[in-house]
């Protein structure tokens, strides 16, 4: 067998096993929908942990950290978007910064709750008649075992989606992506917003609603 | 700029202004009313839709829609 018929088997038996690329990306979407729609579960019985649990009461927070720390993960979903809407459209530029924008973003809500909310360095400040550092406990019955699952759960999600728009960010300052094959950030950005939803519910149900018990 | 990239640029100052009035609605809702769980819950669910939408483009799932 000649060498050229052998690459043109080689081509074929390829071609035969690959699909092309839209099917991929329906796949790869339909696979990424799914999987965030089983986590739907877990945060849901966290959800449903946080009003079987302290029913109409709710522990004593800073609503203004929780407001900030609530506008810096939806302005940081801003970015991510914009990100995805300007490689779609070859803005690099635009593409590169709305990246790391979204991971600084991030970064400062994940440093917000962890820093703030939980005070692992045991801080203490009152400034402008805000108490920025928490004084919750894991350990502060079902108050805070509640607390810091749920913030605990979605700050780990967060910190993996920080890591991986770290990635995808290094991966297009290398050129790996283009305006029509970007699939990567797609996900990434799917991701990024779906754990700006869970937090979309797990705000109101921390800080605002019932009463400080 | 191109039109197209110049309204997917749009849409995300638009959805990211609903989400901040929504917010600031909430906020003002528990803090200056006390209101009740039910209307927040609403509120969170309209938010969350508006990101499925606008930022998340379920659509793209049933519309065949490549890069």
């Amino acid at each position: 067998m000649s060498a050229v018929t052998n690459a043109h088997d080689h081509q074929e038996a390829h071609n035969g096993h690959e699909l092309p690329y839209s099917a991929q990306l329906r796949n790869n979407r339909m696979a990424l929908w799914l999987f965030c729609f089983s986590e739907i579960f877990m945060f849901g019985a966290l959800l449903s942990a946080r009003f079987v649990l302290w029913g109409n009461a709710r522990p004593e927070l800073s609503q203004v950290v929780g407001l900030i720390t609530t506008t810096v993960l939806l302005l940081s979903s801003f970015f991510m978007n914009r990100a995805e809407s300007a490689i779609a459209h070859d803005d690099r530029k635009t593409f590169l910064s709305g990246l790391l924008m979204t991971a600084f973003l991030g970064l400062l809500f994940f440093i917000g709750v962890v820093v703030l909310e939980w005070n692992i360095f045991g801080l203490k400040l009152e400034l402008f008649g805000v108490e920025w550092f928490g004084h919750l406990k894991p350990t502060d019955g079902v108050l805070g075992g509640v607390f810091f699952a749920m913030t605990g759960l979605h700050a780990i999600h967060v910190f993996s989606g920080i890591v991986l728009i770290l990635i995808v960010w290094n991966n297009g300052r290398r050129g790996h992506f283009s305006a029509e094959k970007h699939w990567g950030i797609e996900a990434t950005a799917i991701y990024w917003h779906y754990v700006d939803i869970v937090w979309v519910f797990f705000y109101p149900a921390l800080y605002l609603i019932g009463k400080v018990g | 700029m191109s039109d197209k990239k110049a309204a997917a640029y749009r849409l995300g100052i638009v959805t990211l202004v609903v989400l901040a009035v929504l917010t600031a609605l909430e906020y003002w809702v528990s803090v200056g009313l006390n209101g009740s769980p039910v209307f927040l819950l609403i509120i969170a669910l309209i938010k969350a839709g508006v990101i499925v939408q606008n930022f998340m483009h379920i659509a793209r799932l049933w519309r065949e829609e490549s890069h």
